[in-house]
């Protein structure tokens, strides 16, 4: 991986973008362990030359920039933050190893089953919207069995304090808000999900998140210009 | 100390393992207890009947390996490496201690299993054009590892771990035989020498270890199994016995081929599970 070697950069900065559910996990995070950072906004459609630089391999955000070493793939960069300020503030993973093996295999399917979907449901991706719904309530069925096991009663997945799989579940609920409406379906339904539902409240308004989770009516308008310049790529 | 108290009766408890000979996720963790010196008991999946065991400890996913320790379940090979290295960070670490070598580790794992992988996949499902395109994309992601290991983050390593073998190898490794197997099967090359010196020679190296060779199944076997595969996917005539020559035909002749092959979901979910990927 690239190093920047900008002498004047700042120590920590992030590649990424305000709309992007990955990179709102990073930021969270360094939130939650008070590590300032240079917030780096990458344009739609026209990837910088530090981005290709420092992640040439899959040139996607977010990546990390530490001290000019770069680390890519948000539950890595997730991993990587936890390790190196592990004096600073609550942990991100827990202590216990099966807890922590736990919330990896949740996390890892949260990405795995709904990301996908969301980007049908959001139009950006061809598929059955229904589909697409059917698999995120899906998910969110298993994640809100998974809830009650891991939280113990407490707040959020990590118990008192916002965790790994808390960050990487939490981060999608902006885009399924939006989602949601985009595709004029139900998705975080009280009804179903009264746990998953009262979590995300918390989550939301939480002071690490609330700056960096964006509105609903930003993100369906953003969704609607990405559609454009991906629709105009494919063109060309 | 009531921690170490603690950890020393969770570490006792026992190991059972829930795999398939053939599926290279599930050497990986055979491979991480054995690197571990830590003892196990295996239990042979038929894929194609599944245990009421597994589907009981696995229910979301369904598959191999899990690994189950004092009566908890994990599934995911690299899930399970992680946490065989938490749980046993005395006996021979598979990660690194630094951050940054952590994350490096990580990330080239994640590209074994997201790219490399289902590209060596595709070679061994594909025939013709598809496969050609399928062959480029194994070169593709073999050159960026091997730039890593000539003048990137794996530079002058005989393993990725170091001098010894670490998580990468184990992810990297179990996996990597399939590359002549499929060689000999479908006749592409896939691992050249002179293109992928390094890493020919760290497979070689690899390949060697004791307890590697104590989890990698006889090529043979592997081959006899790959053989019957890729028959069952082609649907072709005449699975290659031990004459067979590693060319497969030409999907023009694959009409030709007048012996029944089983249902393709079956191929397929058999192909799936086995994880023929490196």
């Amino acid at each position: 991986m690239a190093s920047s070697g900008d002498e004047r950069a700042a120590a920590v900065r992030v590649i990424g973008g305000w709309a992007s559910h990955y990179a709102i996990r990073v930021y969270v995070a360094l939130k939650l362990k008070g590590v300032e950072y240079e917030f780096l906004q990458e344009v739609v459609g026209n990837k910088s030359e530090l981005l290709l630089k420092s992640n040439p391999v899959y040139k996607k955000i977010p990546v990390l920039l530490h001290h000019g070493k770069a680390i890519p793939e948000s539950m890595i960069i997730l991993q990587y933050i936890d390790e190196v300020w592990a004096s600073n503030g609550p942990a991100i993973l827990p202590a216990d190893p099966y807890a922590r093996a736990i919330q990896r295999f949740w996390a890892q399917y949260t990405d795995d089953k709904i990301a996908p979907a969301s980007l049908v449901l959001r139009g950006v991706t061809n598929g059955g919207k229904d589909e697409a719904a059917a698999q995120v309530s899906n998910a969110l069925q298993h994640l809100e069995e998974a809830f009650v096991k891991c939280s113990q009663g407490k707040p959020y997945f990590s118990g008192e304090n916002i965790g790994f799989l808390d960050l990487v579940l939490g981060s999608h609920l902006g885009w399924l808000k939006a989602a949601a409406k985009i595709a004029g379906v139900r998705v975080l339904d009280e009804a179903k999900f009264p746990e998953l539902t009262a979590w995300a409240d918390r989550f939301y308004t939480h002071h690490a998140v609330k700056d960096v989770m964006p509105e609903t009516d930003r993100l369906v308008e953003f969704n609607a210009y990405l559609i454009e310049v991906l629709k105009a790529k494919a063109s060309n | 100390m009531e921690g170490k108290e603690e950890n020393a009766s969770a570490e006792a408890a026992p190991l059972k393992l829930l795999g398939s000979w053939a599926s290279s996720y599930t050497h990986r963790v055979q491979l991480a207890l054995r690197l571990k010196g830590l003892e196990f008991e295996y239990a042979e999946e038929d894929l194609a009947n599944k245990s009421d065991e597994l589907l009981r400890l696995n229910p979301v996913y369904k598959k191999v390996p899990v690994l189950v320790h004092g009566g908890r379940a994990l599934p995911e090979s690299v899930i399970i490496l992680q946490y065989l290295d938490d749980a046993w960070p005395e006996r021979r670490p598979l990660l690194p201690a630094d951050a940054f070598d952590r994350a490096l580790a990580r990330f080239w794992c994640h590209f074994a299993d997201d790219k490399l992988g289902p590209a060596v996949g595709a070679v061994f499902t594909s025939t013709g054009e598809e496969q050609e395109a399928a062959v480029r994309q194994v070169h593709e992601n073999l050159a960026l590892v091997e730039a890593e290991l000539r003048e990137g983050a794996f530079k002058g390593r005989r393993f990725f771990g170091g001098d010894e073998v670490g998580l990468l190898d184990v992810v990297l490794g179990c996996g990597s035989y399939w590359l002549a197997v499929f060689e000999e099967v479908t006749g592409v090359r896939l691992v050249d020498a002179d293109a992928f010196p390094l890493f020919h020679a760290w497979l070689r190296d690899f390949e060697a270890l004791d307890e590697v060779r104590e989890t990698i199944p006889a090529v043979d076997r592997l081959l006899e199994y790959a053989r019957g595969v890729r028959h069952m996917l082609l649907g072709l005539a005449g699975a290659g016995g031990a004459g067979g020559a590693g060319a497969d035909a030409p999907s023009s002749t694959a009409a030709d081929a007048p012996t029944a092959s089983p249902p393709p979901a079956a191929a397929t979910a058999t192909a799936a599970d086995i994880a023929v990927d490196i």
